[in-house]
């Protein structure tokens, strides 16, 4: 079943070395859709990158630093990257050897585009 | 007098983020009204955490206070911002005589007199100092100075006190002077990071697993150390960070990098599950944001490691 996210998803997950990209709620960390390549639950995946997400934006408004627009993590095996839009977050889960500077490109795109697919109900 | 406090004042208001800070809590403090100077003093050095004068000024306000420790420990910062300070030389030789060190206000004095010959109150500190040494011999360490007030704090009152805020070449340190050459060694955990960041629009916070600052500051766009909220709102960072990366199998993180709209934050893992924060302008490229993210790291560790011996 495709949501209006499907397609931008599957886009995300066609970059060379993505391996899931998820829409999930900022404040609960519950999945509105997902593509992964991946065979884990991406519940837990938008959880733990909603709550990271969560905590950047609100040490970012701590110290009066502005809106988050990219967060990444890194790890020797890879990095999970994460973009705010309204109340959702896209998450991107990527190899290390990924092209991180066209992902966080693709990423922001396709960040400006969630208002207007959420039709408002999100964003 | 209080014409300049004024216009100081005013100017400051004008321009928060100016160095005007400085002048005017030295006029305030020869006026006396050392608890307003020491305010303006802090609150200048939050913006400008690296500079020299201002950390000077709050080592003078401080010995007015009678916090010679403080006075003492500011000093040393100055000399690690601006390396053969003479004021900040003879300031801390007034605190050791002060404290009955007599064989180390001798050597700090010799080393501002070698810094700055043709200051008569330095000249006269220092004979000052061998007299009382004299006196004490062969007695190792007096428990107190034998005349407190033959040594005058510095004061810009002096004449050549100007002169001695001038930066000098590391070098030219005098043989008798040996400033701390660990830059570890830092007395006031705010300035934690200050011999590692390399501009005023950076900052460093190291926080501990629950979110408490241990050292590091954290300066908003107006000056403010916003420490204590920061490292509330980015309390189990840490935690979130190990159980996603397990979780993706992606091994141990490094680094947490997010991109405001006026600033890059660089976090990474820090001992005993704590976390350091580092933030820079948007200006700065990402490569350097690692370096002096991995940087501040490796002091912090050093830092924590001396705490702990």
């Amino acid at each position: 079943m495709s949501s209006a996210f499907t397609a931008m998803l599957d886009g995300l997950t066609r970059q060379r070395g993505v391996r899931a990209a998820l829409v999930a709620s900022e404040q609960d960390g519950i999945v509105v859709d997902s593509s992964l390549q991946i065979g884990q639950s991406g519940d837990r995946v938008a959880a733990l990158a909603a709550s990271l997400y969560r905590k950047a934006r609100l040490s970012s408004q701590a110290a009066h630093l502005g809106a988050v627009s990219f967060m990444q993590l890194e790890a020797p095996q890879g990095r999970l990257c994460a973009v705010g839009a309204g109340s959702l977050v896209l998450i991107v889960v990527a190899q290390s050897a990924a092209n991180i500077g066209l992902i966080r490109v693709e990423m922001l795109r396709a960040a400006a585009d969630i208002p207007a697919l959420a039709g408002g109900g999100f964003a | 007098m209080a014409d300049d406090v004024s216009r100081l004042s005013d100017e400051l208001a004008r321009d928060p983020a100016s160095l005007t800070f400085v002048p005017l809590g030295e006029a305030l403090r020869r006026r006396g009204q050392l608890d307003l100077a020491l305010r303006v003093a802090v609150r200048g050095l939050e913006r400008h955490p690296h500079l020299a004068d201002g950390h000077d000024l709050l080592a003078r306000i401080a010995a007015d206070r009678g916090e010679l420790q403080r006075a003492f420990d500011e000093w040393d910062m100055v000399l690690r911002l601006s390396a053969g300070h003479a004021g900040a030389l003879r300031g801390m030789g007034f605190v050791c005589f002060q404290q009955g060190r007599l064989d180390e206000a001798e050597r700090y004095l010799d080393a501002a007199t070698a810094e700055n010959p043709a200051d008569e109150g330095i000249a006269q500190a220092l004979v000052t100092v061998r007299a009382a040494r004299h006196r004490e011999a062969p007695a190792v360490q007096p428990p107190v100075a034998p005349d407190v007030r033959a040594i005058e704090p510095p004061t810009t009152d002096d004449a050549g006190w100007q002169d001695t805020l001038e930066r000098v070449a590391p070098d030219e340190v005098a043989s008798g002077h040996e400033p701390p050459s660990d830059p570890t060694h830092v007395h006031d955990a705010r300035y934690l990071f200050t011999v590692v960041l390399e501009d005023g629009d950076q900052t460093a916070l190291l926080l501990d697993r629950d979110g408490l600052v241990l050292g590091g500051a954290y300066f908003d766009h107006d000056g403010f150390d916003v420490a204590q909220e920061v490292g509330a709102e980015l309390s189990g960072v840490t935690d979130a960070a190990r159980r996603a990366t397990r979780h993706l199998a992606l091994g141990d993180w490094t680094s947490i990098v997010f991109e405001t709209e006026v600033a890059v934050v660089a976090m990474a893992p820090s001992v005993d599950d704590g976390l350091l924060v580092l933030a820079t302008s948007r200006a700065t490229p990402l490569g350097l944001v690692r370096r002096l993210l991995d940087r501040c790291a490796q002091h912090a560790v050093r830092w924590l490691g001396e705490r702990a011996a």
